[in-house]
């Protein structure tokens, strides 16, 4: 799949032939890889451009964000605001909260997917395709609209204010697209090779631990992300079940930096970058897999 | 239809599933369901109170701290549960579906809990020389059917504020006495261009009750009177289409029925608006900035009369729950001790509720031209249940009146108040 | 890794999987080996998908009942249930007056911001799987409105097209393009495009995504033996490459209108200072039912809530129909 998109000549315009590498043609398609490039940078600078603004009204002070006329820099660079909020308990509660229920969350969601996904996928028994449907139902719901119902249930299970009721929605409410991509991978995976490994005498889950898993990376690194971001960023349900201020992830725990009574914006904006920055870093990390991972879930 | 039967057997699966989906969540729980505290005779040790965050870094340390002080004192213990304004209502409503009300909620109404039978009255919580001590107003305000429910736990009242600079520039010398006089300054503030805004007038759904209620009251107006409703009697007519007039002359900001108070105070606060109605948190903003030189007067009524302020206070309610009653007193009889309530309206930057309050706070300057105002200061009917609902209708439809017709607007309002919200 | 490697196949293994997958259309062959798939027991079937049917039917279809009975009761403002209410709260949602507006709203929402983000994302997809100098960086960028949360980005868009000290209108001011600022949330004419503009924006890194991994899915052999014959770039996209894309934009298009539908914080933040419902979706008018409005009534948000869940189930139908369902799970 990588050759499709190496060449760019197949492109747009200019009709350069294969095979032809003239002096003459080179400096045209040196032009259009310059041109690409800026128009990346463009594309870049859309998409990085209102967090940029972030940034800078992080660095700004607090009154200086709601000035007139706006301006684009800071009159004064406030770098203390990182150091204050770095500093800050509450903060560091929110931000623990935030990665506990997001790593629990992913962690289950992988848990539970691959069985269901392998025995789905590489299995034949009566109320499967039922199965699939009940996931694919799943999928369509978000908590949002039964977030009265969560609290109820979390409530008759004592569970109200603890991280298992938070870790336990995001599981059930992203469990499906993970389903979903596994599915998709295991399917893939050529029938001889389960069949050698069965052939060695090796148990379902020896097969899908030692063969199957090892293929199937790239759909766990695509699951892992989506749900971790998904469990990253949910509010609405940690709004409702999480009323204790140090159980609070940080989407929920931010909302105390903008008040009826006073707003630290400066606060709010550095707090917000530095929720933003591990999940770009991970996800940059692991983009190259994740193109990888989509790749198998969308040919469905 | 192959689809239809498909979800006949979805659903029939749905509910066999269910006693095992139950057991499924059932096995994440870490502490054992059910045990709900309190549901015995027997006495309750530990009470919750649900607060409101009034600001990021006082509110919370200020009721940790109360909650140390109040189990070293009586031995009870407090839990301490501190909501964002934005998300309180939703909180409290979604704890008393689930009959899991909290012991002390800290909130902006407390009628509708109190018709509800929800309440403990003073009589039962209240120590008798506390109930003394609260101000008349509030202790008015804080009654429904003839006993006290609604306790406040700090108060805030309105004033006048006005960017000095500006006026000076406009060559204005002194504030306005009359709403003549306002118009008038508002149009020569908007005439020094620039984008300066005369008057910055928020009917946004944050808080229109609020804005409108310190006009109405300064054109004679209420919003009840003798228990009858009287939304739209001729004053209170009178008085929007004059709010109306200065937004159709542009001598106010851009928007008003789309400006929440928030943006006002920003209005204000950047040294763009002249003047606006605020209160002590906006001083102290403004204070702490030092953008702006400004002054704080009072709010001109229509005809030069005398100035009304309009108040403003929040409740700490008790819930009526099986064995809780003298933790609960045992808190009121700690928060009204003057180091607790002072501290934490201090902490703040709000106004006393109880007379020792006022005459603690009585040597901080800044504070006199709120003080002087308060103890006659007037209150939106918070004692009467309809007006929970009322304020959401005025805050969802006031601003309506901006590009429509202020008289069908509060005829509109009246109606939702006379068929009971 | 150089820039040059383009959209980088990862260890071996997965590029084996990569491109069996993308010798998709042989149906029959692939049919053929499923049916040697083993088949098992529905016991042990169970077993295996007992912890995903817990969690599913636990944490998914129990709340579910439960917004159904919250839907039947009478409360009052307070949140106490006074009694039940049998359909009352029902026929209530139906007969206000602003269930129009709110149905019309989420109607130009979802279509608005699904249709440009899946234009544009075709476009975006197809620049980025070409190979230029500091591509890398380009994709990183893109991802970014995904990593920050719908929550941070809501905010900070309030910000941007503030009336009076929004970076927007101070640019478009600077530039001449206007004259005076727009009032992008304030202004009746201006908030629903305001609001599809960041819809649109925060759905773009995933779609971009999905339609990056469906380009590289497409066999080199085929757009070669198209280019051979001489098809012209045009017809070779609307010909070839758009049929071949039809499992991804199909996986996009639905993903996103689940996204998009649910999506609460964009419209709910972006419309917070405009009263009543005017520029509601079904979501927003669910929860203001119950917390914001006069009505204050949480039977009543129930109720809406449990319309809500019924009108994602009819797309589902009808994604189920399209997709027929069937065929894709019995290979």
């Amino acid at each position: 799949m990588s050759t499709t998109t190496a060449p760019a000549p197949s492109a747009a315009g200019t009709p350069a032939p294969q095979g032809d590498p003239t002096a003459r043609n080179r400096d045209p398609k040196r032009r259009k890889r310059i041109l690409m490039a800026v128009g990346g940078a463009l594309v870049a600078f859309v998409f990085v451009a209102p967090y940029l603004v972030m940034v800078l009204d992080s660095l700004r002070t607090s009154s200086d964000v709601k000035s007139t006329p706006p301006s684009f820099l800071p009159k004064v660079w406030q770098w203390d605001t990182y150091a204050q909020i770095l500093g800050d308990e509450r903060f560091l509660n929110w931000l623990k909260t935030s990665l506990i229920v997001a790593t629990g969350s992913t962690i289950i969601v992988i848990l539970v997917a691959i069985p269901a996904a392998f025995m789905t996928a590489r299995h034949r028994f009566p109320g499967r395709g039922l199965f699939l449907l009940v996931v694919l139902v799943t999928q369509m719901f978000a908590p949002t609209s039964l977030v009265v119902g969560l609290y109820r249930q979390f409530f008759e299970l004592n569970m109200i204010n603890t991280y298992g009721a938070l870790i336990l929605t995001n599981a059930a409410f992203n469990l499906a697209f993970a389903i979903w991509i596994l599915h998709g991978f295991f399917s893939s995976i050529p029938l001889e090779v389960e069949e050698a490994a069965a052939l060695d005498g090796a148990s379902r889950w020896q097969i899908l631990r030692r063969v199957m898993l090892p293929l199937t990376l790239p759909g766990l690194v695509t699951a892992t992300i989506f749900t971790f971001i998904a469990a990253w960023n949910e509010y609405v349900v940690a709004l409702t079940l999480m009323i204790d201020d140090d159980k609070k992830p940080l989407t929920v725990g931010m909302r105390a930096y903008i008040t009826g009574y006073e707003q630290h914006w400066d606060q709010l904006f550095a707090a917000s970058v530095i929720a933003v920055v591990p999940v770009v870093i991970l996800f940059a990390i692991i983009e190259k897999h994740l193109v990888g991972g989509l790749t198998a879930g969308s040919v469905k | 239809m192959r689809s239809t039967k498909q979800s006949v057997v979805v659903a029939g699966l749905a509910i066999a599933g269910l006693a095992l989906g139950a057991c499924g969540g059932g096995t994440g729980a870490g502490t054992a369901p059910g045990g709900t505290a309190g549901s015995t005779g027997e006495e309750a040790k530990t009470i919750k109170l649900v607060a409101a965050e009034y600001s990021k870094d006082h509110t919370k340390a200020f009721w940790d701290a109360f909650a140390k002080t109040y189990h070293d004192k009586t031995g009870y213990t407090l839990e301490v549960q501190v909501v964002s304004w934005d998300n309180i209502d939703q909180q409290s409503s979604t704890m008393i579906q689930n009959n899991q009300a909290p012991d002390i909620l800290n909130l902006n109404a407390y009628a509708s809990y109190a018709k509800d039978g929800l309440l403990y009255d003073s009589d039962a919580v209240l120590p008798a020389v506390v109930k003394d001590d609260i101000l008349d107003t509030f202790v008015k305000y804080g009654t429904y059917q003839g006993k006290f429910y609604g306790f406040p736990d700090l108060s805030s009242a309105r004033a006048f504020f006005y960017n000095k600079t500006l006026f000076q520039q406009a060559g204005i010398a002194a504030p306005p006495k009359t709403w003549t006089e306002l118009e008038a300054d508002a149009k020569k503030i908007t005439a020094l261009g620039g984008g300066k805004v005369g008057y910055a007038l928020p009917l946004g759904p944050e808080e229109a009750q609020g804005e409108f209620s310190m006009w109405l009251f300064n054109n004679g107006g209420d919003w009840k009177t003798d228990g009858n409703w009287v939304i739209n009697s001729d004053k209170n007519v009178a008085t929007l289409d004059f709010l109306k007039k200065l937004a159709d002359e542009k001598v106010t900001q851009n928007n008003p029925a789309r400006t929440n108070r928030a943006d006002a105070f920003d209005l204000f606060k950047s040294g763009t608006a002249g003047m606006v109605i605020g209160f002590s948190p906006l001083a102290a903003d403004l204070d702490k900035d030092k953008k702006v030189d400004y002054a704080v007067a009072p709010f001109p009524s229509n005809d030069g009369t005398e100035s009304k302020t309009f108040g403003v206070t929040d409740y700490l309610m008790a819930f009526k729950k099986p064995g809780n009653e003298k933790a609960v007193k045992a808190f009121y009889n700690l928060y009204y001790t003057p180091d607790q309530v002072n501290t934490f309206i201090k902490a703040e930057g709000f106004l006393p509720v109880t007379k020792s309050g006022v005459a603690y706070f009585s040597n901080e300057k800044a504070l006199q031209v709120y003080l002087n105002t308060l103890p006659n200061a007037k209150l939106t009917p918070t004692d009467d249940p309809t007006w929970d609902k009322v304020k959401l209708a005025v805050q969802q439809n006031l601003g309506g009146a901006m590009n429509g017709s202020p008289k069908a607007t509060l005829d509109g309002l009246q109606r939702t108040a006379e068929s009971g919200g | 890794m150089s820039d040059s490697t383009t959209v980088s196949p990862g260890p071996a293994p997965v590029a084996g999987s990569g491109d069996r997958r993308s010798r998709m259309p042989s149906r029959g062959g692939r049919r053929r080996r499923a049916g040697r798939i083993g088949q098992v027991h529905p016991l042990v079937a169970l077993l295996w998908l007992a912890p995903a049917l817990a969690l599913i039917l636990g944490v998914v279809l129990y709340p579910a009942i439960k917004l159904f009975d919250a839907s039947r009761g009478e409360y009052s403002i307070t949140g106490l249930r006074k009694g039940d209410a049998g359909w009352d709260n029902y026929v209530k949602v139906l007969d206000h007056p602003d269930l129009g507006t709110v149905l019309r709203n989420t109607v130009v929402w979802v279509v608005a911001v699904v249709a440009i983000t899946i234009v544009l994302s075709l476009a975006l997809a197809q620049f980025l799987v070409k190979s230029f100098p500091g591509r890398r960086f380009v994709r990183w960028a893109v991802i970014i409105p995904w990593a920050a949360s719908l929550v941070i980005t809501s905010q900070l868009f309030v910000l941007l097209y503030d009336y009076n000290y929004g970076i927007i209108n101070h640019v478009l001011l600077s530039l001449h393009v206007i004259g005076t600022p727009i009032d992008f949330l304030g202004d009746d004419s201006w908030t629903m495009f305001s609001m599809v503009v960041v819809g649109v924006f925060v759905s773009l890194p995933f779609t971009i995504f999905v339609f990056i991994a469906g380009l590289g899915a497409i066999p080199d052999d085929v757009m070669e033996a198209a280019t051979v014959d001489g098809a012209s770039p045009w017809q070779r996209y609307w010909n070839i490459t758009l049929p071949l894309m039809r499992p991804a934009l199909m996986i996009a298009t639905v993903l996103n209108v689940i996204y998009v539908f649910n999506s609460f914080p964009i419209v709910y933040t972006l419309n917070d200072r405009n009263p009543g419902y005017l520029h509601d979706t079904t979501i927003t008018f669910m929860y203001k039912l119950a917390f914001k409005s006069q009505e204050h009534d949480v039977g009543m948000s129930a109720a809406a809530g449990i319309f809500n869940v019924l009108l994602i189930l009819v797309v589902v139908g009808i994604y189920l129909k399209i997709i027929n369902w069937r065929e894709e799970t019995s290979r």
